[in-house]
């Protein structure tokens, strides 16, 4: 039993765990190599990897999408979509693709003359599924050794975990004020139900008792 | 078009819900300190236990304190707007 609770709150945080290194942003250092737009079917699972950027995009099977070609600082390659999220999940509001593929554009850069990028982007991507991050920022820094701080991230954990504190106090106030009084009078009545049981069981007992005496008297023995 | 009113009734629904509990929350913890303070002495030199209770809730209904529960509803639109801006008009 014990097994099976671990394995069950294994796989809740594990699934929370994932929801999170999906959806919130992260930063990547790359060198932006090209950019191209190619026809992507969106027929099968893998269609929850894609975004929705408007109203038809929900209904469509196929669709052009634009992606952007990166190296990163060690050499490994990166390649990322670049879609609008619109209004839907996940909540970056983002509309600027096309600006966002022109910026790329501008900060492709050789080998030879190296022009570094941050690219802000969320997802996940797998060569196996042919799924790639979205990227929904970039902008151009000095050196691939930059630091970068997660405010973004910072400040949305932040504020769940105060969310989910505020809702834990929410949940003991309303136990300690709407629940335990309920319990106490439930039990104090169920006290009360179970003294007068005990009473009558009494006197049950004792007119039983009584009356056996009497049957006694019959058999002519001596009374005690 | 559509998604974006889908947004809005889960903005709506969402944020109203957040201030409802919010609101029913801090109500309760006010009426919580009123009985403690009033039961800690005893009632000597206030008014009766459900007055005083009763004059206590009506000020907290319009005290500052009550308005402010409405940055629950404020604080994620001006995020959302944050958001917007900063994704598609900035650089």
């Amino acid at each position: 039993m014990t097994y099976v609770k671990w394995t069950f709150f294994g796989l809740i945080a594990l699934i929370v765990f994932a929801f999170f290194h999906y959806n919130l942003p992260q930063h990547d250092v790359v060198r932006i190599v090209g950019t191209y737009q190619e026809r992507q079917d969106l027929g099968d699972w893998t269609r929850i990897f894609w975004a929705s950027p408007d109203d038809q995009a929900a209904t469509l099977t196929n669709r052009d999408v634009q992606f952007i070609q990166a190296v990163e600082a060690d050499g490994d390659p990166m390649v990322y979509r670049n879609e609008d999220t619109g209004w839907g999940w996940p909540p970056y509001f983002k509309f600027d693709t096309a600006s966002l593929q022109t910026e790329a554009d501008d900060l492709k850069s050789t080998r030879e003359a190296p022009k570094w990028a941050v690219v802000t982007h969320y997802g996940w991507r797998s060569e196996l599924f042919s799924i790639f991050p979205n990227a929904v920022g970039i902008y151009e820094v000095e050196s691939p050794d930059v630091r970068i701080i997660p405010w973004v991230n910072i400040i949305i954990l932040t504020m769940l975990l105060l969310i989910v504190l505020t809702i834990r106090a929410m949940l003991k106030q309303f136990k300690e004020r709407s629940i335990d009084p309920v319990l106490e009078d439930v039990e104090e009545a169920w006290d009360e139900v179970e003294a007068r049981a005990d009473a009558a069981g009494d006197e049950v007992r004792g007119v039983w008792s009584r009356f056996m005496a009497w049957l006694g008297t019959f058999k002519g023995k001596p009374r005690k | 078009m559509i998604g974006f009113l889908r947004l809005a009734i889960f903005a709506i629904i969402g944020l109203g819900g957040a201030y409802f509990l919010m609101s029913i929350y801090m109500r309760s913890l006010r009426r919580e300190a009123l009985e403690k303070e009033w039961d800690a002495t005893a009632g000597e030199g206030l008014p009766p236990r459900e007055t005083f209770i009763d004059e206590g809730m009506a000020a907290y209904e319009r005290s500052l304190r009550a308005k402010l529960i409405w940055l629950v509803v404020i604080v994620p639109l001006v995020l959302f707007g944050l958001v917007l801006y900063l994704m598609n008009f900035t650089k």
